[in-house]
């Protein structure tokens, strides 16, 4: 639903619940108490309901997570012109939504995933600005990072499945997909955001 | 005044009223929170403005059933 419709359903419910409460006597009739049924119960429950999605959807967005001043060095590795990190080659190269960039590889693909991210981010908020903020380069993920991440996408694909360094030894691909080889172990995929050398990276300069 | 009537509001009106205050509070502070995008946006739409809107329905709806009750 657009912002604005959210924000005229919001509005309108607001005006209607002042008009009721400050026009009490209206809900003496039965027009009244159905008004009031719709200014006090409806409205706002439909008028809630629609922000919350939209905030929902918000939190999913690359904006939103660098609106934080500690991630402003994450969104600038996005942009370092060297293909071998994944998060800048996933990004560039549009294999992950732009605006949805940290999402779609830092939400867990499980049952419960956007509600343990969104716990996540309570606590980062916390940290923010109750907290001790740490470097950015001292930032680490709360668990190893899973390979399921990956294979959400992967999986199925030829040059994952069919990728000479990935059926180089006949297990190896088995490990993978068991989460038992890490894609971003040593030797493989392992250039991430490494925010610690930015100063010596070179960016890419999108076109406008 | 002696001799003078006078008009209160019945508790079960001024409650409707408490509740009307409350949920556009909430909505306000709802509608505030979708102009901006940051996580802090996001919090004072979840512990603000929802328990506000929230806590006003619930008082409606409270107001509604005493009123049933006491036969209005």
């Amino acid at each position: 639903m657009p912002v604005s419709v959210i924000l005229m359903l919001g509005m309108s419910a607001a005006l209607i619940a002042l008009f009721v409460g400050f026009r009490v006597h209206v809900t003496r009739s039965r027009e009244g108490k159905i008004l009031a049924f719709v200014a006090l119960f409806a409205l706002p429950v439909m008028a809630a309901w629609a922000g919350f999605s939209e905030h929902m959807d918000r939190a999913e967005s690359t904006k939103f997570c660098l609106s934080c001043h500690i991630m402003t060095d994450f969104g600038r590795s996005l942009y370092i012109d060297d293909p071998s990190y994944i998060p800048a080659a996933h990004f560039q190269n549009n294999r992950v939504r732009r605006d949805q960039a940290c999402y779609t590889c830092h939400t867990n693909y499980t049952m419960f995933g956007t509600v343990t991210a969104k716990m996540h981010g309570l606590r980062h908020l916390w940290v923010q600005y109750i907290g001790t903020v740490p470097k950015p380069e001292a930032i680490k993920l709360y668990d190893a990072y899973n390979n399921r991440e990956c294979l959400h996408c992967h999986l199925g694909a030829r040059n994952f499945e069919q990728g000479s360094a990935h059926s180089k030894a006949p297990d190896r691909l088995s490990l993978i997909k068991s989460n038992k080889l890490s894609c971003i172990s040593s030797g493989c995929h392992e250039f991430v955001h490494d925010v610690a050398s930015l100063k010596d990276d070179t960016f890419w300069k999108e076109k406008p | 005044m002696i001799g003078t009537p006078v008009l209160e509001t019945p508790v079960v009106e001024r409650r409707i009223r408490w509740a009307s205050l409350l949920i556009v509070a909430g909505l306000l502070v709802q509608l505030a929170s979708l102009l901006v995008i940051h996580p802090l946006a996001f919090v004072a739409f979840l512990m603000l403005g929802c328990p506000l809107v929230g806590i006003g329905i619930i008082s409606y709806l409270l107001a509604l059933v005493s009123s049933d009750s006491q036969g209005h």
